[in-house]
Order: C-alpha cells, then structure tokens, then sequence
C-alpha cells in the first residue's frame, strides 16, 4: 500500500511535477464547469427540476453568509460556493476506485485555506480600509497585535490541518481496512467518509465565512438589502 | 510527510480558476435569475398592489354612484309620489266636481221630469175631469137650456170694448154655437137681447157645435165671446194645470 502522505508526480509539463491531486482538481474543475455550463444555459422564470436544486444550493448558501455575516452575500457567494463545492465533491472523490481525494493531501487544503487568508485580507480592507483594517490587529488593546497576527496564522493552519486530517485519516483507514478484510468490509467506513467530507466541507465554508465576515466588520449596509435582489 | 510547492500552486491557481469559473457559469446565472424572478414577483405584487387600489377606488366610485342614484332615486320617487299625489287629488277634485255636476243635472232632470209630469198628469186628470164632466152633463135629462146662458153671454158683451161691440156684426153675420140645435123662441131671444144690449140688430147665423156640451158662444172677426161648459171646463183644466 502506498503511503497517502507521500505525493508522487505522474509527469511533468516542462519543469512542473504534475501530481494526482492537480489531475483530479483539473477533472473536478472540468465536470463543474461543463455541468454548470450546461445546466445554466436555458434557465427560465418558471425553473425545472435542475434549475431548481441549483437554485436551491445558491439559496442556501446565500442564507448562510447572510445569517453569518448579516450582509448582502452577493460579494461571498462565489468564493464561499466555491470552496463548499469544491470541498464536497473533492472529499466525495474517495467513493471513486482508483481516485485519491484531492483534500486528502495537504497542498491543497493548504491552496484553499490560503485563498481564504487572502479573502479575509482582502474583504477586510475593501470593507475597513487598510488602515481601518490593520487597526483590527490592535484590538481590543494594542499588546493583542502579536496574538492577532499569530491567530491569522494558526487558524488558517487550523483550516488546514482539520481538512486534512478528516479527510486523509478516513482515506489511511479505508485503505488499511480493505487491505487486511474484504471486498465489502470498507463500506461502513466509506459510509462514514461521505458524512465526514460533507461536515468537513460545510465547516472549511463556514469558518471562510466567519472569518471574512469578521474580517468585514459592520462598515457595510446592513442588511436592508437583504430583501433586495443579491448580485451575483 | 513532504510538501509539494508546485502542487501547492498549482491548486491555488485551479482554486482561483475554478472559483472564476463557477462565479461565471453558475452562482452569477443562477443568482441572476433569482433574483429576476423576485423582481418579477415584486413587481407582481406591486401591479396586483395597484390593481387592488385601483380596485377599491373603483368599488369607492361605484358604491359612490349607487349612494347618488339610490338618492337621485329616492328624490324621484319622492317627486313622483308628490306629484301622484297632486294629480290625485286634482282628479279627485274634478271627479268630485263632475260628480256634483251630474248629480245636479240629474237633479234638474228629475226636478224637470217630475215636473213634466206633474204638468202631464193635471192635464190628464184635467182632461178626465172635463170628460167626466162632459159625460155627465151628457147624461142629464133633456140637457141644459140654452136659454139659461143667454143671459151670461149678453152680460160678457156688454163687459166688451165699446169699439168691439160696434164692429159686431157689421162685417157679416155673427156666428151663434150652441150644443143643441136652437129653437126659434130661443134665436129671438138671443137677437132681441144683443139688439137691446148693442143697441141695434146685429145679424146673426145659428150653429150646432157638439163639442159646447151646453151654452152659447158669440163668434165675431174681431172677438169671440163664450158662455159654454166648454169654455168653462176648458178655464178650469187650464187653471189646475196653469202651465200647459
């Protein structure tokens, strides 16, 4: 059995080691976007059965920003989808023979957890203003800088090293379980690997947006416009 | 354990790629649409808002125009009773006068024909009596004597205009009726009486007329002197029926 923290490349662009992980993200990317590509094409005032569970996804993610962030979740609902999405299927991935979850390995949970440390960064000082922002370091005192620094570190890591353990753990214990037992013995644990990857793709969400609704403040419009139309 | 730095950005390039991608293919589509159907929705709400005030507003003008015409009614039935009313009472008034009218004209046609027959039955009983009286003078025996009347008829033309009792018998003969034929005795002393009254002989000719029953009767050109039953019966049905 191979050893699931190692990460070997399967080839080479130029001086770039491509690894499993990158493939697997590339075709999850391709079946996302085709999907959505194709599933958004025709949509209609009166939806069907499609339009509707996509619409009922965004709808929920909308609610959730909106009830996390008490703010129009128009600006997050790409990113905050995105990661939730991405996350759920890459960590679903384990249920495919022969297909390494993505998640599973500690480069992109570190890639995901980065673009949400630049997120927070970024919404943070488009809602604060730089200066505005980096006072937020010095609360609720100014001896707190140190510790806030530190904890944008440590939760981002925290982020990764959460993602990753869940999702690496249940694909070490599979794969030990199915090399000593049988064909069907791992499908409890597999069982168990669907919930953990959905509970562990709403949390990454979720902490993404406590964290960059934390990092917004409440400089913005409150939600009087969360009754108007959200932008997308 | 080792870390993969190529791996590592090659999946925050795919992480940023894959957000643009569904950014661009899903959430902004699908949000679009919601929220176009919610706009949608409002804006059905808001014409069916409106319409509902536009509706109350026309049930408003609508009960509006029934409060006037249920009062333009009212008003019309109140003229209209009014004026019933008026015509009622005129045609009353004018039923009641024609009615007073007719009663009167029929009160004046009873009084006329109670009268018209008043004036009938005297003259009836008038003629009766006359015919009673005429058929019982008829019935007494040998009638009544002409010469008994003499002196009644001298005495009414001596009662005469001088210039009548001078005409007498100057233009012919005076007539002499009587109901029975006279007797020779009786013409003498019929033209001795009226010679001695007018002072001259008058010439005379002798009628029989039955209708006399009894008496004389001096008839002239110019005046006609009667002392008969006749005549008698005839003033006297006169007299009972004094409008005939």
């Amino acid at each position: 059995m191979e050893n699931p923290l190692s990460l070997e490349p399967l080839f080479h662009i130029g001086p770039v080691a491509i690894s499993a992980p990158v493939v697997v993200t590339w075709g999850i990317m391709a079946g996302l976007g085709l999907f959505a590509f194709l599933a958004t094409r025709r949509l209609k005032m009166l939806p069907g059965k499609t339009q509707t569970i996509l619409e009922l996804f965004v709808s929920v993610i909308d609610d959730q920003i909106r009830d996390t962030m008490q703010r129009d979740p128009g600006p997050f609902r790409s990113l905050i989808g995105t990661i939730f999405g991405f996350v759920l299927i890459a960590n679903w991935c384990a249920l495919i023979p022969g297909i390494e979850p993505p998640t599973a390995h500690l480069e992109t949970d570190a890639a995901l957890a980065v673009m949400v440390l630049v997120a927070t960064i970024y919404y943070g000082i488009k809602g604060r203003g730089l200066k505005g922002y980096l006072a937020t370091f010095a609360e609720p005192s100014w001896v707190m800088i140190p510790l806030n620094i530190v904890e944008q570190i440590t939760r981002t890591f925290s982020l990764v090293v959460r993602l990753f353990g869940n999702v690496m753990s249940g694909v070490f214990v599979v794969g030990i379980v199915l090399s000593l037992a049988g064909l069907f013995v791992p499908i409890p644990l597999m069982a168990l690997d669907l919930l953990t990857g959905a509970v562990q793709a709403y949390i990454f969400a979720v902490l993404a947006t406590v964290f960059i609704g934390a990092a917004v403040g409440d400089d913005l419009p409150e939600p009087s416009q969360q009754t108007e139309a959200s932008k997308p | 354990m080792s870390f993969d730095w190529w791996t590592f950005g090659l999946q925050t390039v795919n992480a940023v790629v894959l957000v643009w991608l569904l950014a661009r293919f899903l959430f902004r589509p699908v949000a679009g649409i919601i929220a176009e159907r919610q706009a949608a929705a409002h804006a059905a709400l808001d014409q069916a808002q409106a319409d509902r005030a536009a509706a109350a507003e026309a049930l408003a003008e609508t009960q509006k125009a029934k409060d006037a015409l249920a009062a333009d009614r009212a008003t019309l039935i109140t003229e209209a009773r009014a004026e019933a009313d008026r015509q009622k009472q005129q045609i009353l008034a004018e039923a009641r006068a024609d009615a007073d009218k007719a009663r009167a004209d029929a009160a004046a046609d009873l009084d006329r024909q109670r009268a018209a027959e008043t004036q009938h039955w005297h003259a009836e009983a008038a003629t009766l009596a006359v015919d009673i009286s005429a058929r019982l003078l008829d019935q007494l025996p040998g009638g009544a004597r002409a010469v008994d009347f003499v002196p009644g008829l001298i005495d009414a033309v001596s009662k005469l205009p001088k210039a009548t009792q001078d005409r007498i018998g100057t233009e012919g003969p005076a007539i002499v009726r009587s109901a029975k034929p006279l007797t020779g005795d009786e013409q003498a002393l019929v033209a001795d009486q009226l010679q001695a009254t007018l002072g001259r002989a008058v010439p005379l000719t002798f009628i029989t007329d039955d209708s006399l029953i009894a008496g004389l009767e001096l008839d002239t050109p110019h005046a006609v002197v009667r002392n008969t039953f006749r005549s008698d019966l005839d003033r006297i049905a006169g007299r009972i029926a004094p409008d005939d």
